[in-house]
């Protein structure tokens, strides 16, 4: 499975990758929700994990436009953020998933699994 | 019990000269040239006092209030300080002597500090005869102090002597609704003193889960240490942060409240904590990992503070990514001070402190800075039935 990571984080990226790799292949990585829909638009992932606070274009109005034109995109949101009105905002943008960091492996590995099994 | 933002100004105001007054009469006495650095008034549990006197050897005069106001007074001095006055006032003097001049000079600031209070309110303030006290830490403090978590207003002046590195504390801990009672009524621009206790509730749940993501993602058991809530004039911002070197990240937050989290860790903390996220070889300079695993950090932090807010007052409340700063406290608070001071006088500085004990021992001090307005009207809307609110887990939603 394809996953696209989304975070202006460098830490939190190696962290995920970290996480992710050899379980699935890392297609790409974006610092921003700009760079993230212009990867998303290449390599057509299989699953965003996606951050919320981002320079340029946050994460949920990155997740807006991916699911916009992907109505079959399946964006994780992987946020510092524990707001419930975000979260709220999350799932209207069209995310499936919601972690919040600080996170442990397994934690990631299982929402993933949710997310993926619909 | 309402209580007036106004006046709390105003005593904040009248806390400052009184301990000018107590600082002119330290140089009269003494000729040492001493300045108040800064003066504040804080609502904070008695017992977070101790914070401030762990580790030192101390000594002082303390009086009872009572009249138009009730409540304590108390000048400390450090040992330097101590030494430098006995020196001056007399010299070649035995114990006793040297205790003695310590005493009167601390009777008669502690004096210089009430007389302005009294002449404010047009009333009489007893005073009780003066009690020397000395010890070492937390000794100082009355019984009192380590028995309560009530929270209560306190008026901290911190004096200091540039030439003979001496600093001195003036305390004033009025009784609550002798204070409130003194501040007289209510106006358009009082808050409730219930959502004011709440709203500093919330927030020290704020930075206790903002130490809670410190011990996930370093692995060091991170605790609260001490939490108050802050009024102080805003040109005293930096002076309150203090001169030492620290490193952190700075972000700005918008919403209801907006305004700023400042997160400084010293130098030894900023390594003990870099050293737990990315333990590489380090060149001592702060790489582009390194630098990115502190904002990433003040990252969840900030959120662990905020979100808080958030959930309970139904909002939402947005921050930038986190900023790296390494500069005097000082410094890294003046551009933040130079916009907020276009709009208001004084500031609500939020201070939490976090610590960890043992191999790795780090301290880390997070300063929050809201609108003042903002949060007056965040406090009107504050609903206390929901202070419990505080976290809301994805399951919840999702």
């Amino acid at each position: 499975m394809d996953v696209l990571i989304a975070d202006d984080s460098e830490f939190m990226r190696s962290l995920l990758r970290e996480i992710l790799e050899g379980e699935y292949a890392i297609v790409g990585e974006a610092e921003n929700g700009v760079e993230a829909i212009e990867l998303y638009d290449d390599h057509d992932p299989d699953l965003v994990m996606m951050d919320i606070v981002m320079p340029i274009r946050d994460g949920i109005e990155a997740t807006d436009e991916i699911t916009d034109t992907d109505p079959g995109a399946k964006v994780i949101m992987c946020t510092s953020v524990g707001q419930e009105q975000k979260m709220k905002n999350a799932i209207q943008a069209g995310a499936e998933g919601y972690i919040t960091k600080p996170f442990q492996k397994p934690s990631v590995l299982d929402e993933i699994e949710n997310v993926v099994a619909g | 019990m309402q209580i007036d933002i106004d006046a709390l100004e105003t005593y904040n105001t009248l806390a400052r000269d009184g301990a000018r007054s107590a600082a002119d009469s330290l140089s009269q006495l003494t000729g040492i040239d001493a300045h108040v650095e800064v003066t504040n008034v804080s609502l904070m549990a008695l017992s977070d006092l101790e914070y401030e006197y762990v580790g030192g050897e101390f000594c002082g005069v303390r009086i009872e209030l009572g009249g138009a106001l009730t409540g304590e007074t108390m000048v400390t001095f450090d040992a330097e300080a101590r030494r430098v006055i006995a020196d001056t006032l007399a010299p070649g003097g035995g114990d006793g002597m040297r205790r003695s001049s310590v005493e009167e000079v601390g009777n008669i600031m502690t004096s210089g500090f009430i007389d302005g209070w009294a002449e404010h309110l047009e009333a009489i303030i007893d005073i009780s005869p003066p009690a020397f006290f000395e010890g070492s830490g937390t000794d100082v403090l009355t019984a009192a102090a380590e028995e309560t978590d009530e929270q209560v207003f306190i008026f901290r002046s911190r004096v200091e002597s540039a030439a003979e590195s001496i600093e001195f504390h003036i305390l004033f801990v009025p009784e609550r609704n002798g204070l409130i009672e003194a501040l007289g009524p209510a106006d358009e621009g009082s808050v409730s003193l219930e959502k004011l206790e709440v709203f500093n509730e919330m927030t020290e749940e704020g930075a206790r889960r903002a130490a809670e993501n410190i011990t996930t993602m370093t692995g060091l058991g991170a605790e609260l240490e001490v939490n108050r809530m802050n009024f102080v004039p805003i040109d005293e911002v930096p002076a309150t942060v203090g001169d030492k070197r620290y490193i952190g990240t700075v972000m700005q937050y918008t919403g209801e409240p907006s305004g700023y989290l400042v997160i400084l860790f010293d130098q030894p903390s900023a390594e003990a904590i870099v050293e737990a996220l990315v333990p590489m070889e380090t060149d001592g300079e702060w790489s582009e990992m390194e630098q990115s695993a502190i904002e990433e950090l003040g990252n969840i932090m900030t959120s662990g503070f905020i979100d808080g807010w958030a959930n309970v007052l139904e909002s939402s409340i947005d921050h930038t990514p986190p900023t790296f700063v390494s500069d005097m406290g000082s410094s890294i608070m003046s551009p933040i001070v130079g916009r907020m001071a276009r709009t208001q006088e004084h500031a609500f500085l939020l201070d939490s402190m976090i610590h960890t004990d043992g191999e790795g021992a780090f301290r880390c001090e997070m300063f929050a800075l809201p609108d003042e307005a903002e949060l007056r009207e965040v406090l009107g809307n504050l609903l206390v039935e929901r202070a419990d609110r505080t976290r809301v887990e994805p399951d919840e939603v999702f």
